[in-house]
Order: structure tokens, then sequence, then C-alpha cells
């Protein structure tokens, strides 16, 4: 049951992050927010 | 479409491939080393035949059996408890792979903790793999990590009580040899932990050797770890290293450290258990860049002056602790073990044969011993 809490935050957090990439207007804000977004996805995908 | 939109779509198409390259790069891990197991082997079984509970786990594992014509004692020797300790991994390979018997039974686990062979430990900067050289090619193994992939166990709790009753830091549950005996329906840990006594008990184990490695600053090491059950064993084993200038120290199993193999064996399975440890420069805080030459030369200018400042445990010269020394004396004290568990039991004989000695195993290296790629 933990193990699905921790999925849901893990896949809302890559989602706004996605939406934060898209709406963000700065290239160094979006450039930061797409590193973070690596990490997220190989966490959510169970790669790393 | 705005300047910052088409950016967007740009920098999420990279992160795909940068997603796509590293976990590429991580699932690589996943892939095991080819083993190639001596002709005289008599079964090979899973962990899982023990405990159903693992099967198709990330926690099952190879077990290898080897029974001589004549009965006699049982061993279990146990490499990959920890997979950034490779002496006792590849211990267990190089006799997996030469071994014959003529009396007694050998089974062998050399993936202990088979899920921390598929990951190494973040922002250590270690290869996952090494490679060793064989008449009939270059042979490539694992180096993992001390605790089970949090793929495959997560999220950590962040007080650890162990089957044993012990409190213990969050990631000590991801920790083989914290995890004994073992529960049936705890952590993927604690099952691998249960598996293996129940190996222990169904094959009713005479003796057991759990392989390990330390760092050169930890004062366990080059040790006989042994339970109260198995002093005098540890003693004669002792006595015969020493004869043949192997220095070797003894360690009895603290009672009130709970978890562990050299403890939890002989306390639940009343079984003869023992741990071995050799230095291993990699593993060490000290070190300097980690490569695969640091683990199979174990040379590090780094340790050689923290020895030359008495804060080592063991000598450490410019020829640092190589693979095949650490082999070999772990060969040694298993061969010496199995010696002394005859001579306060005659009715356990084990006889090994086809094994090189540990002598040649530290002149010449590993690699010749073990079995071309086919």
């Amino acid at each position: 049951m933990i193990q699905i809490i921790y999925h849901i935050i893990v896949l809302y957090l890559t989602i706004h992050l996605v939406w934060f990439i898209v709406r963000e207007k700065k290239f160094w804000d979006q450039l930061s927010g797409m590193i973070v977004l690596i990490i997220f996805l190989l966490r959510l995908f169970l790669i790393k | 479409m705005k300047k910052h939109h088409l950016r967007a779509i740009l920098l999420l198409l990279l992160t795909v491939l940068a997603c796509s390259f590293s976990g590429l790069d991580f699932l690589n891990m996943h892939e095991e080393e080819a083993l190639f197991p001596s002709p005289h082997l008599t079964a090979k079984k899973k962990l899982s035949d023990y405990f159903p509970g693992l099967k198709n786990s990330p926690g099952d594992s190879s077990v290898y059996i080897f029974e001589g014509q004549m009965r006699g004692g049982t061993l279990l020797i146990l490499g990959g408890t920890h997979p950034n300790e490779p002496a006792g991994f590849i211990t267990a390979v190089l006799l997996v792979e030469n071994l014959a018997l003529k009396q007694g039974k050998v089974i062998i686990v050399p993936r202990a903790n088979n899920s921390g062979f598929m990951h190494n430990d973040p922002q250590e900067g270690n290869p996952q793999r090494y490679s060793l050289d064989t008449p009939g090619g270059t042979r490539w193994f694992r180096y993992g990590s001390r605790l089970t992939n949090p793929i495959h166990q997560w999220p950590d709790p962040v007080l650890y009580v162990n089957p044993a009753g012990q409190k213990l830091s969050g990631t000590e549950s991801r920790n083989l040899n914290r995890c004994y005996p073992g529960r049936k329906s705890g952590y993927l840990t604690e099952k691998i932990a249960y598996g293996i006594m129940r190996l222990i008990n169904d094959e009713k184990i005479d003796l057991a050797i759990d392989l390990h490695e330390a760092a050169p600053e930890y004062p366990v090491i080059n040790a006989i770890v042994f339970h109260e059950n198995s002093a005098e064993l540890a003693a004669i084993a002792l006595m015969t290293l020493q004869m043949e200038g192997v220095d070797i120290r003894l360690e009895a199993s603290p009672p009130n450290l709970r978890g562990l193999s050299h403890r939890e064996w002989g306390d639940f399975a009343k079984t003869r258990a023992i741990l071995l440890e050799t230095a291993n420069t990699s593993h060490g805080r000290l070190k300097g860049k980690p490569s695969a030459s640091l683990i199979i030369e174990g040379r590090d200018k780094n340790y050689q002056k923290a020895a030359q400042l008495g804060r080592l445990f063991v000598p450490f010269d410019e020829n640092g602790i190589p693979l095949k020394q650490r082999v070999s004396r772990h060969l040694a004290s298993i061969i010496a073990l199995i010696s002394g568990l005859y001579e306060l039991h005659p009715d356990l004989p084990i006889q090994l044969a086809n094994l090189p000695s540990p002598a040649e195993v530290r002149q010449v290296g590993i690699g010749p011993f073990l079995k071309p790629l086919k």
C-alpha cells in the first residue's frame, strides 16, 4: 500500500514538472526542471 | 507556437533521450555474469526450492550442490552476501567451477543477495563490473552494492527492528547480514534470509561459512568470526592457517549483536557458524579513485599513507592487497575449517578434490582456474 502511495506522489510531481517546463519562459529554469525530471522518471519507471 | 513552448518540447525530448541512455545503463546491471559449473556438479537448485516465497523475485538465487560418493559432513558456503565484497563472490565462483567432491556434501550460493548485484551505491563512482583474464578470454563479474536494490525493496523504514529484535537504522533492512533469521512474510531481504535459514535446516548443514570483506581500516579484518558453538573449530583453523603463514585472527560473535549470520545461524539453526573477512581496498573510505583495477589489484596510495601512519589493521604496502591474495586467503580458511571439522568430528568428513591450492591462486591469480567463455 505504502508503495502505491509513494508511486502516486512521484507521478503527481512528475506531471507538475512537465507542466512547469512547458509554461516556464526562462531557459535556465526550464533546463533545471529537465534535470530534476530525469531523476523522477527513472524512479517512476523503477529503473533507479 | 510560442518560443518557450518549442524549447520545452525540445527539452522534453532531451529528457526522454537522457532517461533512455541512463536507464539502459542501469538496467544493464540486471544482466548476470556467466558461470560454468564443474562437471562434477551434482545438482543446481534455486533458493526458492527451499522457500517458494522467493520464486520469480529478484531475491531468488542459484544454489550449486556437490555430493561425494561417500557420505560425510555437509558444508554451506555463501558468497555475495554483500555484492561489493568481491573476494567472497569470486571464491564461491572458483569453487563452483572447479570443485569435485570425494566425500560429504558442499552447497554453494555465490550470489546470496542477488538483488544487491543489480545496482551499485549512488555517489560512490564504483564500476559496474570488473574483468579477469582466463586462458579462454576475458570474463566480467558484477560489482554490486552492500544492500538490496531499493527498486526491489522500498521505502526503507526510519528505524528497522530486525527479526532477531535488534533496532537498527532503516537502510539496514536491506542488509542481508542484519536480517537473519529472516521473516517469511517480511521485506525481500528478510525473505532471502529466511530462505537461507530454510536451506540450512533442510540440508542439515554441519558447517556454514559466510564469505565477506571489509575496509582495511575496519578492526574486524583478516579474521574468522565464530559463533560460540564453533569456538574450538575456529581455534584449530587459526592454528592451521598460522602454521601455513596466513596471518589471521579470531573474533567471537557478540551475543548482543543480532541479525548477523555468525549469530543467528548458530542460535536458530544450531549449525556451526563462521564468517570470514579479508581486507578490500575498494571497499574502504580512504581510497582514491574507484576503478576495476582497484578491485583487482588493491593498490592505493592513500592506504599506503594510512598504513605508514599506523591507521590500518592489516599490513599495506605498495603491492596493495590484490583480489588473488584475498581469494587465496578465503580458500585457505575454508580448507582449514573443513580439516578442523574432521579433527573434532571424524564422523563429518568432507574431502575436496580438483581445487587449486591457495598458494597457486596467490601466485598465478584466479583467471587460470576459471572456465573459458563458451
